[in-house]
This record gives structure tokens, sequence and C-alpha cells, in this order.
């Protein structure tokens, strides 16, 4: 699904990955520790495909080269990014934007387009599910959004959106524990063979709900370890400073 | 390229049937118009709109004959049920009234009763009183609500050009009386023209007004609009304006808050693009106290559009309790587009709460990066953004009816984009 081989990104003259190697299998979980500032985020917007980086080294999606390919069509590919602080944009109404972005997605899909009944209701089911007040859908997008909705409304894109890879940015940082839970729920509900994710996360306590297939640790730009769920729990306990 | 352009004063002489009174005023205006010609940057009010390079620019000559303007027939809304006035190139044309008891209202032609105003400082309120015949006034008698909401089509023609049309219409709302309008503009010209409108609108105590103005046609039209508000006590005024942007397009908004307690509530959104230019200049005066006037103009500037908003705020020392506020933002989406915008202040009295703000930047690249990893490509995100940085404004319209019919209307604009 993804290969990331010896990938090397800087921003403004700084150096923030430096040489970093993972291989996401179809069907897998791999989640991504790391001090902050170790540049999980940076990771994370490289294969969304953000402007602004400098970029060397391999970045493949189902054997395709990545990096020539924009933000929108990576999008229109499968790929998701749940954002770790999702941006607030006054005037655009929820609702709407989600709509116009389903179809986008739809449409690159071969799909046909969604009216808005069908629409209403397929948002309608899915709030449910993750427990979000529909009246929020009904505001200006993120604006004034507390940080749990904010995080939620992020999960809620990725289960209309149904992608094939998906990037969470610390989606668990902020939520309480229910939340937590109905989030677990909707990755673990959304996996199968095809599906992949990078579940980017500083606690345990969400990987005990998502039982990752991997665990990476991230420091200063390189994976300097792999493991398994062990790895996570050991994190817990000591920290990162022995691990370097 | 026209140049040093004058009006002879026998133009004068075919306006047939006035008073002397009359002549001498028209006379008196078109010598100043003579004396100063069109405004130039030179002049403070027009420092950022060379109107005088603009026309000399885009016109090799300029005709005042009045042109022969017969009824049209007009397509009218359907969305809603209303009353309407057509105007023809400022021209009451054709009046229809069906939704309301006549007896409380009049409508007629016009152009002026008034002979007295002192020269203004403004040569295209000098040309206008020199020459207007057109126009209408409308006056609503007291304690008398408007059932269904005016629209007046602005209708220009095709066989304008290089005309200056001026006209002169006068609104009176007499004591607890509403009215609301929609002053909708309906483009069938291919060529240039000046369009200069002067506009006396007049609230008694009490009195309420509502008006939407949407140019949401384009023409090589020349347009220029003065407007004096004059406001009686406990009376309340909202208006709020989508221009098209046009090569020129200026509003200039005098408000008078006369009496005390008197409301009136600007807003204004425009999407400009290649080769507009428009200007919204203000002036509330709070004569009274314990009144209130909220301005916001919102402006997204494409290519190499300009705009311009110029907005003063006066509050004359017994206006103790004045609540003004004002506010300009902008949206650059061009390294080419201009905005410039001048706020002033001037107040007399120590009890008032004044503010006002002025951000332009381009726009926010974080949230079109965020939209694009949701599949919308850029330009798709612009105009999301777009939309919303001008939703603001319509969102405020109260009446579900009117917000969308609005919003139909500019999203057509943005469309273009
Ligand atoms: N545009 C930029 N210009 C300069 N430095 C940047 C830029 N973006 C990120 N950095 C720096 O790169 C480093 C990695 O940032 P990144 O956001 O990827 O960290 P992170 O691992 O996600 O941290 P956290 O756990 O706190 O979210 C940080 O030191 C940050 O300050
Ligand atoms: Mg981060």
């Amino acid at each position: 699904m993804l290969e990331i081989k010896n990938l090397k990104a800087s921003i403004n003259e700084r150096d923030i990955l430096k040489g970093l190697n993972i291989t996401i299998k179809p069907g897998e979980l791999h989640a991504i520790m790391g001090p902050n500032g170790s540049g999980k985020s940076t990771l994370a917007n490289v294969l969304s495909g953000k402007n602004g980086y400098k970029i060397s080294g391999e970045l493949k999606y189902k054997g395709e080269n990545l990096i020539e390919i924009p933000v929108d069509e990576r999008a229109q590919k499968g790929i998701f990014l749940a954002f770790q602080y999702p941006t607030e944009i006054p005037g655009v109404n929820t609702n709407n934007f989600l709509k116009t972005s389903l179809n986008k997605i739809r449409k690159a899909r071969g799909e046909k387009e969604v009216d808005t009944l069908s629409f209403l209701k397929i948002i309608k089911e899915k709030s449910i599910e993750l427990g979000i007040d529909e009246k929020i859908l009904s505001r200006q997008l993120n604006v004034g959004f507390s940080g749990g909705e904010k995080k939620k409304n992020e999960i809620l894109q990725m289960k209309i959106l149904d992608p094939n890879l998906t990037i969470l940015d610390e989606t668990d940082s902020g939520l309480d524990i229910d939340a937590l839970k109905t989030i677990a729920n909707g990755v673990n509900s959304s996996r199968d063979k095809k599906k992949s994710f990078l579940v980017i996360t500083h606690y345990q306590r969400l990987l005990n709900y998502i039982n990752p297939d991997f665990v990476h640790v991230l420091s200063d730009g390189k994976i300097v370890r792999s493991g398994r769920m062990e790895l996570a729990e050991e994190l817990e306990k000591t920290g990162y400073k022995k691990i370097n | 390229m026209l140049e040093n352009f004058k009006i002879n004063l026998k133009e004068i002489d075919k306006i047939k049937k006035i008073s002397r009174d009359e002549k001498e005023f028209r006379i008196k205006n078109l010598n100043y118009f003579n004396k100063v010609g069109f405004p130039d940057k030179k002049i403070e009010d027009w420092k950022f709109s060379d109107l005088k390079g603009i026309i000399y620019k885009n016109f090799d000559k300029l005709n005042i004959k009045n042109i022969n303007s017969k009824f049209k027939n007009v397509d009218l809304i359907n969305d809603f049920d209303h009353n309407y006035i057509t105007l023809v190139n400022g021209e009451l044309n054709d009046i229809n009234f069906k939704f309301e008891e006549k007896k409380n209202l009049k409508i007629k032609s016009f152009y002026n009763d008034n002979f007295l105003d002192r020269i203004q400082d403004n040569p295209l309120i000098n040309l206008n009183h020199a020459l207007s015949k057109n126009g209408y006034l409308l006056e609503v008698e007291e304690n008398y609500r408007f059932k269904k909401v005016l629209v007046i089509y602005n209708l220009f023609t095709e066989n304008l050009r290089d005309n200056i049309l001026n006209s002169r219409n006068k609104i009176k709302i007499g004591k607890n009386s509403e009215l609301h309008t929609i002053d909708l503009v309906i483009n069938k010209s291919k060529h240039k023209f000046i369009n200069n409108v002067y506009e006396d609108i007049i609230l008694d105590n009490n009195a309420v007004f509502k008006n939407i103005c949407i140019q949401n046609e384009k023409s090589e039209g020349y347009f220029h609009k003065f407007s004096k508000n004059t406001l009686a006590s406990k009376s309340k005024y909202s208006s709020f304006i989508f221009p098209s942007g046009l090569k020129f397009n200026k509003f200039d908004l005098e408000f008078n808050l006369e009496g005390e307690e008197s409301e009136c509530n600007l807003q204004a959104a425009s999407f400009l693009g290649k080769n507009d230019h428009q200007e919204i200049k203000t002036r509330i005066n709070h004569f009274a106290p314990n009144c209130k006037s909220y301005q916001r103009v919102k402006n997204v500037l494409n290519s190499d559009g300009k705009g311009v908003y110029q907005g003063k705020i006066f509050v004359k020392d017994i206006a103790q309790k004045t609540n003004a506020y004002q506010l300009s933002k902008a949206m650059l989406l061009s390294d080419d587009s201009e905005f410039d915008s001048k706020p002033e202040l001037e107040i007399y009295a120590d009890d008032v709460k004044c503010s006002h703000g002025s951000t332009s930047g381009s726009i926010d690249e974080d949230s079109i990066y965020y939209l694009m990893t949701r599949g919308l490509n850029r330009k798709e995100s612009v105009k999301l953004l777009v939309n919303g940085f001008l939703n603001e404004v319509i969102e405020m319209i109260k009446s579900n009816t009117m917000r969308k019919f609005v919003k139909s209307k500019l999203e057509r604009h943005v469309h273009g984009y």
C-alpha cells in the first residue's frame, strides 16, 4: 500500500525528516510514536502532499510514485489525513463542505454523486455512530468547535470518504474516555483486508483499543525502533530517553 | 480620447416647462461642473478613484442627449411575490403595487423640487442637478407597513452608447411606516455609458427602511451614485449592497442620524475582477444622542481588480452615547489586485463607543490545503473560501427568501472566477 524509502524532507532550510523507511501492507495498521518535534506531523503532511517541503527519497502508494501528485489527487486516490489541528474555515458550512468533498471523491472513483437527501441520510447514520451532535454540522467548518468536536469531525470525514490509506495525526489527543472509545470503534469498524492505517499517537490507550500490527518510534526524523504492541507498553514505562 | 469635456449652457434651454428658479439652479450647477469638470485624484474624496482619468481614457465622446427609452418587457423575479417599478435608463416606466393599499402611497416621475440646495463639492452631483430629468418619487404615508417588498428594476437598454444618464430619486417614509426594497440591475446595454444617480431617502420618526441592492448583471456602464439618507428619531435603516464591479463604480453614501435613537446598518460584499474599479465611500453623521451605526464592507479582489473603501464617522458634540462600528475586510487573490481603505473618525462628544478596523490580505493557504486534502482542487477550494468570506455578509439578511435569492445571484458572480 505504502512504501517509504530513505525519505528526507526539509522546510525553511531545516532538515526534519532524515532518511525514513516504512512499508505498510494492505490491511495493516501501523502506529508511530515519538517525542514532540520529532517530525511526525511533517511525515503526515508530506504523505498528504502539502506544498513547501524539499523532498528526496522514495514515496510509493499502490506502486505509484506519489511525489509529483498534488494534494487533491492524492485524496481522490484514497489517501486521507486526519489533522492534528483541523483548520477553522469561516463562512463555509460544514454540511455543504462534506457533501462537496464526498462527491469529488466519489466522482474520482467513478461512482455516482449523491443527492442532498441520501447525503443527509449518510451523515445522520455516521454522526450517531460517532456520537456527534448533528447541530455542529450546520455550523461553519470547525469554527468554534471544541477540541474534541474537531477531532470527531475528522473521523466523520474519514468514515464518509472511506479511504484506502488513513493517516491519523494525534486524533486521540484531547478526547475524553468515551470519545476515545467511539473513535477507536470507528477505526476498528473500518478495518478490513484492503485498508491500511498510519496512526500517530502519544498514548498507549488508543493502541489498546485498536491493536496495531506494528509500532514505530520516530525520533529526530528517523525510525529508531520498530516492534509490536509490546514496544508501546515499554515506552509507556520508560519514556523516549532510553530508546536512543 | 476625450479632452477637456464641457457642456453647453444651451442644453438647459432644451429642458422645457421649468420655473425660473429651477433654471437658475440648473445653470448655477452646470457652471460649476464646467469649471471643475470630472473629479480627479487631486480632490481628496477622489484620491483613490481618478474619475477624470478613467473617463478621458475610455471615452472618445459623451452624449448628453436623453435617449428615447420605450417600455421594455422585464423578466420579473419568480422567487417571491413583489410590487415593482421599472426604470428604463433611469426613467420611470412601469408601476405595479398590486399588493398594497394605494391610498397609503404615492409614486410619480420626478426630478427635483428643491432649488435651494447649496452648491455641493462633488462635481457629479452638480452635473446631476444641472441635467437630471428622470427618476421617481415614492412617498409612503404614516402608519403603513408595506405588505410585500418593492423591487426596483433598473433596466439599461441596448441602444445606449456614450450617453450620460442623470437621474434623481426620492423616497419618503412616513411616521411608523415600513418599506423594503430591492434594487436590481437588468442590463441589455452593449456599449459604454455613464449612469449618475442622486438619491434622497427620508425616514420620519419610527420609520423602517430595508434595502438590498444587487448589480448582478455586468455592463460597460460607469456608475456613480450619491445617496443622502436622513433618519428621524427611532427610525431604522438597513442596506445591503452587492455591487458587481464595473470599470467604474462608486457609491457615495451619506447617512444623517438626525433624530435620537435612530440606527443605520450598512453591509456590502463584492467580488471584483479584471478591469474592475469600485469604491464605497460613506459618511455617517451622528447628529443626535443615542444613535447606532454599523458598517461592514467585504471585498474579494481578483486579477487587476481595484477596490476602495473610504469610511468616515462624524460625531457631533451633543451626540452622546453614540455607538458606531466600522469594519472593512479585503481578500486579495492576485498580486495585481489592489485595495485601499481610509477609515476616519471625527468625534466631538466624549461619551461614545466607536470602533473601526480594516484588514486586507491574501487567501489563507492553510485553509486551501485543508480543503484540498478532502479532494477539492485549488480552484474549487478558493471558490468555497471566497463564497464563505462573502457569505458572512449575506448571512446577516434576516429573511430566508431574500437570503436565498441574494445567494443565488451572487454565487453566479464568483462562478466566473
Ligand atoms: N514550516 C516550518 N519551518 C521551520 N520548522 C518547522 C516547520 N514545520 C515544522 N518545523 C519544525 O520541525 C520539527 C518537527 O515538527 P512536527 O510538527 O513534524 O513535529 P511532531 O513530531 O508532529 O511534534 P508534536 O508531537 O509536538 O506534534 C519541529 O521542531 C518544528 O518546529
Ligand atoms: Mg505533530
